[in-house]
């Protein structure tokens, strides 16, 4: 498998089909209904009435957008919310992160956010019983629970006055990500929901990091047993894992990155319909923009009959 | 850029078991694409991508230069060495003539700052000088494809200088490979304008002309780049990011469309048993002659469709 062709685009425009909003002007930048999309250096208005919000700034009096993305406006105050950020956290949200940094007491964890986020050594479970002091020589084996570069799935806790988020892994669910691989979409592609932690019947584990890292893993059924695990809480020991289970988990990776290149939603049912789509190809087929289409539309197709129903 | 442990473990032991992190066996390539002669301003352009991931630019600019001085001779001296070490039957005589009438490529490569984000500044840089040298050697080189005595304009003064500048855009692994795509797109698309020269009583005169351009003789056995790359006991092309950390070594060899091995190059920190080593290097040649030839197509289709006047899409 080994093929070079020019660019989708380029494509396109060769063959005379340039459907994709080839030239500027079929694109109706502005005033699609209530809906205003505009691109940074852009006039909102001109009117001095308006405030300026986020994702906005004034020159010469008009209002002009930093931001590409769409215009808000409550009242007076004008806002531009970006098509395309960093990620934006929430107290309760479920993110995936990777470690990067020990400190005093502390992990910095990378959620891709503006900057890093912090995990206290008292915010996770240590091995043991949940309910214990923590001692000088926790802190001194820190990096045998978490290293740099270990990947974490937790909540986010609260705040600190600088923005920067703090994060908790104080359950069972939460913890050091095992058994799988990592794939990275868009964080607005990941709405609040109430299940972050789906149980695929292909026998896979997806963890929604709301910050846009999808964790897909091999099913492990969570015992009560491993809580009191001090082994098994942090160990970096993959499962054994047969070929098909890579497949599968390889599978659930590449649907969810084709959902994720194509601008879908990605929750349960959304990979659920998109995994099914998917039987027809080979895995690795699925790394082909046109296969990704092909899924991803019948996808949608699904869930918009799911909807009416 | 950082990976976990258990991550390491997962990639490590799928390549092993023959199914990587995507689903690709271990001799399979992501999607290239490929686009020439977007950039009017320069000689010769090519874009090389690899389907969300690396992301190259190079662009060829000639300029008619001085043949390298005496310093700079004793290299080309030292190349003249390796023509004849390579049994190309050149006598002592022709290859000290040669060494007076020979152009050079000049090359570089930078790292645009989007693609520096992913990775660590210091690696950058490293990896930006590495590349740039292993250009320049390998398309000076005996095996570069391209025939340096032809870019000379008057022996022992005046040549043309090739400069290939490579814009790494964005970093999605295997960067060499689409390095090595780029740069011999960009030279099958370099228009060279045609310089005459008259002889007046013992003085050179050269004329460059406006209009008339020929194609740099050679660009078709310019060689690629296959790089394969040793995790665990196995070994894979075109590597992700995170598959890149997992390996231990890398074997790239430099192939050209006749199958000739034109180079090879070690790198990273880990150690090859022979066998292992003969494996890559052959799957490297049968890999890269295929590469070589899949480009060839593309790129004598870009010249078509250049003779037809199609427009380049480029970034638009």
């Amino acid at each position: 498998m080994l093929e070079i062709s020019l660019p989708p685009r380029a494509q396109a425009r060769r063959a005379g089909t340039a459907a994709d909003g080839d030239d500027d002007d079929d694109v109706d930048m502005g005033g699609a209904g209530d809906r205003q999309l505009v691109t940074p250096g852009e006039t909102i208005t001109t009117d001095p009435a308006f405030m300026r919000g986020h994702g906005t700034f004034t020159h010469e009096q008009a209002l002009v957008a930093s931001v590409a993305g769409v215009v808000e406006r409550v009242n007076k105050l004008v806002s531009v919310r970006p098509l395309k950020s960093r990620y934006n956290g929430e107290i309760g949200d479920v993110v995936v992160g990777r470690i990067t940094e020990l400190g005093p007491k502390r992990w910095k964890v990378d959620i891709k956010g503006r900057q890093d986020a912090v995990l206290l050594l008292s915010s996770i479970n240590l091995p043991g019983g949940v309910q214990r002091r923590k001692s000088e020589s926790d802190e001194l084996q820190m990096r045998s629970f978490f290293a740099e570069g270990d990947l974490v799935s937790a909540e986010v806790q609260s705040f600190f006055q600088d923005g920067g988020a703090s994060l908790q892994t104080r359950n069972i669910k939460y913890g050091k990500l095992r058994n799988g691989s990592l794939v990275m979409v868009h964080s607005a592609q990941i709405k609040r929901s109430k299940s972050h932690f789906i149980v695929l019947s292909c026998g896979v584990d997806v963890v929604l990091g709301v910050n846009g890292y999808v964790w897909v893993s091999k099913h492990v059924p969570i015992t009560p047993e491993m809580e009191s695990d001090p082994e098994g809480l942090y160990s970096n020991q993959n499962e054994p894992m047969t070929e098909s289970e890579r497949e599968t988990i390889a599978r659930v990776c590449n649907v969810i990155a084709a959902l994720g290149r194509q601008n879908c939603e990605i929750h349960e049912s959304a990979i659920v319909y998109a995994y099914d789509a998917s039987l027809d190809y080979a895995v690795k087929e699925l790394l082909k923009v046109p296969v990704q289409e092909a899924i991803v539309s019948q996808a949608s197709a699904l869930l918009r009959q799911a909807a009416t129903q | 850029m950082l990976i976990g442990a258990s991550e390491r473990d997962f990639i490590t032991k799928g390549v092993e078991s023959g199914i990587r992190a995507d689903g690709r066996g271990p001799l399979d390539f992501r999607q290239f694409f490929l686009e020439t002669g977007m950039i009017t301003q320069a000689s010769g352009s090519c874009r090389a991508t690899i389907d969300f991931g690396t992301d190259v630019l190079a662009g060829v600019k000639v300029q008619v230069g001085d043949i390298e001085g005496r310093v700079d001779s004793d290299e080309a001296q030292a190349d003249g060495a390796m023509v004849e070490d390579a049994g190309a039957g050149d006598d002592a005589e022709t290859g000290a003539q040669s060494r007076g009438n020979v152009g050079r490529v000049v090359c570089t490569v930078e790292c645009s700052p989007a693609a520096k984000s992913v990775l660590d500044a210091r690696e950058v840089d490293d990896m930006c000088n590495e590349y740039s040298q292993i250009l320049t050697r390998t398309l000076n080189g005996p095996h570069g494809g391209l025939d340096l005595q032809k870019l000379c304009i008057i022996p022992g003064s005046t040549c043309w200088v090739v400069n290939v500048d490579v814009l790494i855009l964005d970093y999605g692994g295997n960067v060499l490979d689409t390095i090595f795509m780029a740069v011999r797109g960009a030279l099958h698309n370099t228009r060279l304008p045609k310089a005459t020269v008259e002889q007046t009583d013992g003085h050179f005169e050269f004329d460059i002309s406006d209009d008339e351009t020929e194609i740099l003789a050679g660009r078709e056995s310019v060689p690629v780049a296959m790089t394969l790359s040793k995790i665990g006991t196995s070994r894979i092309v075109d590597s992700t990011p995170l598959e890149a950390l997992c390996s231990a070594a890398q074997v790239t060899v430099f192939v050209n469309r006749a199958g000739n091995v034109c180079g090879l190059q070690k790198s990273g920190k880990g150690s090859l048993e022979p066998s292992i080593l003969i494996d890559m290097i052959e799957t490297g040649v049968k890999l890269g002659t295929e590469l070589a030839e899949k480009l060839d197509a593309v790129l004598d289709r870009e010249e078509r469709d250049r003779l037809s006047h199609i427009e380049p899409t480029g970034f638009r």
